[in-house]
């Protein structure tokens, strides 16, 4: 049991590490429910890559990536909100090409840069045993904004995701908590980049609140879920880096894909063996 | 059928009176109203009057219309030419007071959402984003899902519902709102004959409290028979009038392209114009 | 809604709570001190002043690029509980800077290399285009193990650092390393000896051999020499530029580091006419020893360019 504990208690950066990761945990959970629910998953994926030109120019010009980041995101938003709104292709195409876009130019940028590979890796899979008291404050900041944004528009985003439609005509404007949304998202993806990277808060953005959705007959539920996943996922994908000499960000990501995974067989086995409940009256 | 014929009658009555000492101004007004899409006008010119306590029932094929008005009315398309006013105002100007089923459902399979869940939705309009529910919330939801027959079923998850079960849970949302005017699209798609029996009942009910409703309908069988107006819509306004003056051979053979034989309760129907091959039958 | 706030707020204070409580410990050790030093090179010279005195480690394994390598959470923790930190200095270890300034600022104690040399600067002409920081022109050099006096002067500021905050005395260990560098300065001269005048050219692709150019009387010219670690394709303009070097400075060979692929070199080759020869320069020789390390490359600069 001890090795569960000691890494964490005779290290303060790895606690560090972990207050962080919970705190990415919960915002990731929130943004990504309504991720899932809305069937946002490329978008959200499109915006963790869309940033990185943003802050690779912030790295080159010397200001906090996290401005950069946001610049990023505001200007992928934009984009993806022109094309859904403008095109007769399928916005699918035109988003992921501009996602794929955005990473390139990213890339580019960082090239320019001195340290380029360190940064390209710091950028894409953050640097979570290296993160300060500084950068934890703005997490819990952006974290309990989106938690209030949560819990505010609870109602509209709950009709949004059960049908935009009646959203509207319930008086909620769908294309306003719509960007409420998208904005969530970016927040959480702009902030939680320093802790696991661009490349992989996607996975912490879908992968809890994806087996949140598995296993919850309602939403809070399922949030809970993901919270609670994306704790674990923290806490165990730390323990193994820590353990195994494996880098820290990969290390978290796997092991929240992991219980996705073993939640979705789970489910899967459950299905089969349960009888279906037969309907009293058909329709 | 005679005796639900007097149930309506008598509600009829009872509405004409209710309708007499509230001064009578139409719910819903159309004048010369034109309704499509930016690039395509797909009715024009369609003029009637709804009162309280009224039923109106649109019917005709897919692409014939129906849908595009009754979107038209609530607010989430814009008219094209003429004038619609919905409680004298523009439509969508009034969320409390109307209530809209739509035809397609975008709940995907994901969506964690239970029956009493989803009809709870239905008093969202009143509340807004923030004003706190109360009891007498819960016990409206609860009499919405019984009117429907549902209450069994609350906390089953819609996902494992039948699609008939489904369609009750939407239309107890709608009956949750209490609305002042009900707009609904294809209500009794998917259900079986329980379904429509307590369908028809919780509509008499509506229409008893006063309550005005548009309904869009391939069904020309009971329930527009029972209605105040019934307009014929073939991309455009075939007839509008009571039952007895526009379910005739002629119009019916216009609007579907139909042959109509037997009495009223056994009503063959098939589509041979407007471009649709599917052939509809309509017990 | 509510409950789940609950839970959310609860999950924060107990994890807030535990740091709060959290203490960090002290040395597991409370036998010999240990020092952790991070990059080979410097160990090697470290171990051989320490001796069985301390106990020292080095973080960043022998071979592997001291510029871009960044630590785990192991050798995170290693840093933050040593009694010694070593470091270079200058950058040079450029993906552990979060983790040695957090431990700066968390009170461990640190040795810097580089504080106890004359730091040189990157010359015109020495200069590698888009290169890393300290490549460009006016940069401070930080590959100051490749001067054995300078290693001197680090060897007597650190004997004077372990005796102050760690209480070592290693002042006869300091004397014989120190003349043993000396011997070894001797030795690099008399071998480089045998290259002319005219010769004493370093055409490389990374500015390592600035120190070394210094001691022993070489001129430097930096020019792009595409290798695994850089680019995978050349560009034309680099080619050029490459052969223009070769042809205006009349070298017989070049020198490259982290090990271009035989296919580039051949491809030079054919081009120029010249040699490409690989120095090592980051990393140790298999016996790991400072002064085996410095012939290597006092010979395999002679061979090529005599």
């Amino acid at each position: 049991m001890d090795w569960l504990v000691t890494p964490f208690s005779s290290n303060a950066f790895m606690v560090h590490a972990l207050i962080a990761g919970v705190l990415v945990s919960i915002a990731c959970a929130i943004a990504g429910t309504f991720v899932i629910l809305r069937g946002l998953a490329f978008i959200g994926d499109a915006l963790a890559h869309g940033v990185l030109p943003g802050i690779a120019v912030a790295i080159l010009v010397g200001f906090p990536g996290i401005i950069g980041a946001a610049i990023g995101a505001a200007g992928m938003i934009g984009g993806i909100t022109l094309i859904t709104q403008r095109s007769r292709l399928s916005s699918d195409t035109a988003i992921g090409l501009l996602f794929v876009g955005m990473l390139s130019l990213g890339v580019v940028i960082v090239s320019r840069s001195n340290s380029f590979s360190g940064d390209l890796t710091r950028i894409l899979f953050g640097e979570i045993l290296g993160i300060s008291v500084s950068a934890i404050f703005i997490q819990l900041a952006a974290t309990i904004v989106i938690a209030a944004l949560a819990i505010i528009c609870a109602r509209p985003f709950l009709l949004l995701s059960f049908d935009p439609e009646q959203a509207e005509v319930a008086g909620f404007s769908s294309r306003l908590y719509h960007s409420i949304m998208l904005f969530m998202i970016a927040v959480t993806v702009v902030v939680s980049f320093q802790t696991v990277g661009t490349l992989l808060v996607f996975g912490m953005l879908i992968a809890p609140a994806g087996a949140g959705a598995l296993l919850a007959r309602r939403v809070e539920i399922m949030m809970l879920w993901a919270v609670l996943f994306g704790a674990l996922s923290m806490y165990f994908g730390l323990l193994i880096s820590y353990h195994f000499n494996l880098a820290a960000g990969a290390s978290i990501v796997l092991v929240t894909v992991a219980i996705f995974f073993v939640v979705f067989i789970i489910q899967n086995i459950r299905g089969r063996r349960a009888v279906r409940p037969q309907e009293a009256t058909h329709g | 059928m005679d005796s639900r014929k007097q149930v309506f009658a008598s509600a009829a009555g009872e509405t004409e009176a209710f309708k007499m000492s509230n001064g009578g101004a139409p719910y819903v007004r159309a004048m010369h109203l034109s309704i499509g899409y930016p690039n395509e006008v797909v009715v024009a010119d369609i003029s009637f009057e709804l009162r309280q306590g009224q039923a109106i029932a649109l019917i005709g094929t897919n692409g014939s219309g129906k849908s595009t008005l009754l979107k038209t009315i609530v607010g989430l398309l814009p008219p094209l030419g003429g004038e619609v006013s919905v409680f004298g105002m523009r439509p969508g100007s009034n969320p409390r007071r109307i209530a809209y089923l739509g035809q397609f459902h975008a709940s995907g399979f994901i969506l964690p959402l239970r029956v009493v869940d989803v009809v709870r939705m239905g008093r969202f309009p009143l509340y807004g984003l923030r004003r706190r529910m109360g009891r007498q919330d819960d016990e409206i939801v609860l009499s919405a899902m019984r009117r429907m027959g549902i209450e069994k079923l609350a906390e089953s998850p819609l996902r494992s519902l039948s699609g008939g079960q489904q369609q009750r849970t939407y239309l107890s949302q709608v009956l949750a709102h209490q609305a002042d005017l009900l707009i609904l699209d294809e209500p009794t798609a998917g259900l079986d004959a329980g379904g429509r029996e307590l369908y028809l009942q919780a509509i008499s009910d509506e229409l008893r409290r006063g309550a005005s409703i548009v309904t869009a309908t391939h069904d020309i069988q009971e329930e527009p028979a029972l209605c105040d107006q019934v307009m014929l819509l073939a991309r455009r306004v075939v007839a509008l009038g009571t039952p007895q003056q526009v379910l005739t051979h002629d119009a019916l053979l216009e609007t579907f392209g139909i042959v109509v034989f037997g009495d009223q309760k056994h009503v063959h129907v098939l589509e041979a114009t407007h471009g649709h091959d599917d052939k509809e039958r309509l017990r | 809604m509510r409950g789940k706030c609950i839970l959310v707020l609860m999950l924060l204070t107990l994890v807030l709570a535990s740091t709060l409580s959290c203490q960090s410990t002290g040395n597991v050790n409370a036998g010999k001190k240990s020092i952790v030093v991070t990059y080979s090179i410097l160990g090697s010279i470290v171990k051989e002043l320490v001796g069985d005195k301390a106990t020292v480690t080095v973080s960043i394994p022998n071979g592997l690029d001291p510029h871009e390598w960044e630590p785990s959470a192991k050798d995170i923790e290693a840093i933050n509980k040593a009694d010694l930190v070593v470091e270079n200095g200058l950058n040079l270890e450029g993906g552990m800077q979060k983790t040695l300034q957090t431990a700066k600022d968390s009170g461990v104690k640190f040795f810097t290399a580089s504080d106890y040399i004359t730091v040189r600067h990157v010359g015109t002409g020495e200069g590698i285009p888009s290169g890393d920081p300290d490549q460009v022109v006016g940069a401070p050099d930080p590959h100051l193990w490749m001067d054995p006096i300078a290693m001197k002067s680090v060897v007597s500021g650190l004997a004077s650092v372990l005796m102050q905050d760690l209480n070592l005395d290693v002042s006869s260990q300091a004397a014989d390393l120190e003349n043993q560098l000396d011997s070894l300065n001797t030795e690099v001269a008399t071998t480089l000896a045998a290259i002319p005048q005219e010769n004493r050219k370093l055409v490389t692709g990374h500015e390592s051999m600035g120190y070394f150019a210094q001691r022993y009387g070489f001129k430097l010219v930096g020019v792009i020499i595409p290798s695994l670690s850089t680019e995978a394709e050349v560009s034309a303009g680099d080619l050029a530029a490459l052969k223009k070097a070769i042809e205006d400075n009349h070298v017989k060979a070049i020198f490259t580091e982290l090990g271009t692929s035989p296919a580039v070199a051949k491809a030079i080759g054919d081009e120029t006419g010249v040699k490409v020869v690989e120095l090592t320069t980051h990393a140790l020789p298999p016996d790991g020893s400072y002064f085996t390390f410095m012939m290597n490359i006092a010979n395999v600069i002679t061979n090529a360019l005599k």
